[in-house]
């Protein structure tokens, strides 16, 4: 009788633990290492740099979120968190990419301004 | 008692585990993602940046789905975070549009302005060019007419050298007749071969000198009276100059004045020297 006892025990120990098991892997199973998505924003971070983002405050700050999720993700995966790294590194690319545009966008105002000083000179007849 | 600890335990992890996962206030990473794509879609990016504007959507999309499926969780406020970039990049990527827009207008401005100012230079550098020309032109001209009066000028001069002595004075060129070749002795009357003499004279002044102030002087020799020589001298010479206008020289450029005995050009004591010294002088100034 105990022994049946401790069998249904057990059971519902076990159906508990896959319950759990099954809510576990589905917010975190194993993935293989985001290479692709560290290398994507790694890339991102170095043409931001290319470009000048560290020059331009609001392009600097994103390019410092980028990397400090970067490093971050490598902690991840280094301890086999792939999941968690992958979104991680989602967003590392998201800041990298968005500080990309913004440097982009510094120099273009940086061009626009100097063709229009250009033209206010030739307008002076200097 | 173990079993029914086990069922109701088994039945508190699944019911927290759904909590976990099934919040239905969105987190405020969603709130601020939706508030960023709406912000961009007002913007300037619909526009100028569709395509970012689109993907901002998608990873808006995508956080949605994940609230729906999961609720509150990691990675719903991971997709929320991207999105809010997304949404923040289609932003600046529409402002380095315009940005870029403004530059290529200024740059159009100015190169139309460039133009503007090339075409000015080179209707001015055009123009001072034909004033040049002209100017050469007028200076040719003016060259060759110069050219052209010398040498009716030397033409006139070897003409007169022909048939009178001419010496360049200070006073001018001096034309000298003799008195013997244009009259009869104490005659004031013009010999005819004087007449064909002095139409040469007049035709070599008009071609060689049509603007000098001409002067005729009247000489006598010093025999017999003064005042008798004196007026057969003013005669002389307004005899030759009356001719010279008869034959086209301009009357209001011409004088004649009678000098008489007083200015000797040879020894009045000899025959040969007072023959010298009867003539007709006629003094070419150029005009000035």
């Amino acid at each position: 009788m105990l022994g049946a006892v401790n069998i249904r025990t057990n059971l519902a120990l076990f159906a508990s633990a896959s319950a759990l098991g099954i809510a576990v892997s589905a917010c975190g199973s194993s993935l293989p290492p985001p290479s692709d998505r560290l290398a994507s924003a790694e890339a991102a971070s170095r043409s931001a740099r290319e470009l000048g983002a560290e020059r331009e405050p609001k392009a600097a700050l994103h390019l410092k979120l980028a990397q400090e999720q970067i490093e971050a993700a490598k902690k991840l995966m280094a301890d086999g968190d792939n999941k968690r790294a992958d979104l991680v590194l989602q967003r590392a690319g998201s800041d990298a990419e968005l500080s990309v545009m913004l440097a982009k966008e510094h120099n273009a105002r940086g061009e626009a301004e100097k063709a229009q000083e250009k033209l206010k000179s030739m307008k002076n007849g200097k | 008692m173990l079993k029914r600890f086990g069922i109701r335990s088994s039945s508190l992890v699944l019911a927290s585990l759904v909590v976990a996962c099934g919040s239905t206030l969105p987190p405020k990473e969603l709130v601020d993602a939706r508030a960023a794509y709406q912000t961009a879609a007002k913007g300037p990016a619909a526009q100028q940046s569709p395509a970012e504007l689109h993907v901002a959507k998608q990873a808006l999309d995508q956080a949605e789905r994940s609230f729906n499926d999961e609720g509150d969780s990691a990675p719903t406020k991971d997709f929320a975070y991207i999105a809010i970039r997304k949404a923040q990049l289609a932003e600046a990527s529409a402002r380095a549009a315009l940005a870029a827009k403004d530059k290529d207008a200024a740059e159009r401005e100015a190169s139309n302005l460039r133009d503007d100012q090339l075409s000015r230079a080179r209707g001015e550098l055009q123009s001072t060019k034909s004033n040049l020309e002209k100017t050469q032109d007028q200076l040719a001209r003016e060259k060759a007419a110069r050219e052209e009066a010398e040498k009716k000028a030397a033409q006139a001069l070897a003409d007169l050298q022909k048939i009178a002595s001419v010496k360049q004075e200070q006073r001018g060129m001096v034309i000298t007749l003799s008195g013997g070749v244009l009259f009869a002795s104490n005659e004031a009357t013009l010999l005819p071969a004087a007449i064909i003499k002095l139409n040469e004279v007049a035709e070599a002044l008009i071609k060689g000198n049509p603007d000098a102030n001409i002067t005729v002087e009247g000489h006598t020799d010093s025999q017999g009276q003064r005042d008798y020589n004196m007026n057969l001298a003013q005669k002389r010479a307004d005899a030759v100059r009356d001719q010279l206008v008869a034959r086209g020289v301009a009357a209001d450029r011409i004088k004649a004045v009678g000098i008489g005995p007083d200015r000797p050009v040879a020894d009045n004591k000899s025959a040969e020297g007072r023959a010298n010294n009867r003539r007709v002088e006629i003094i070419v100034q150029p005009h000035k």
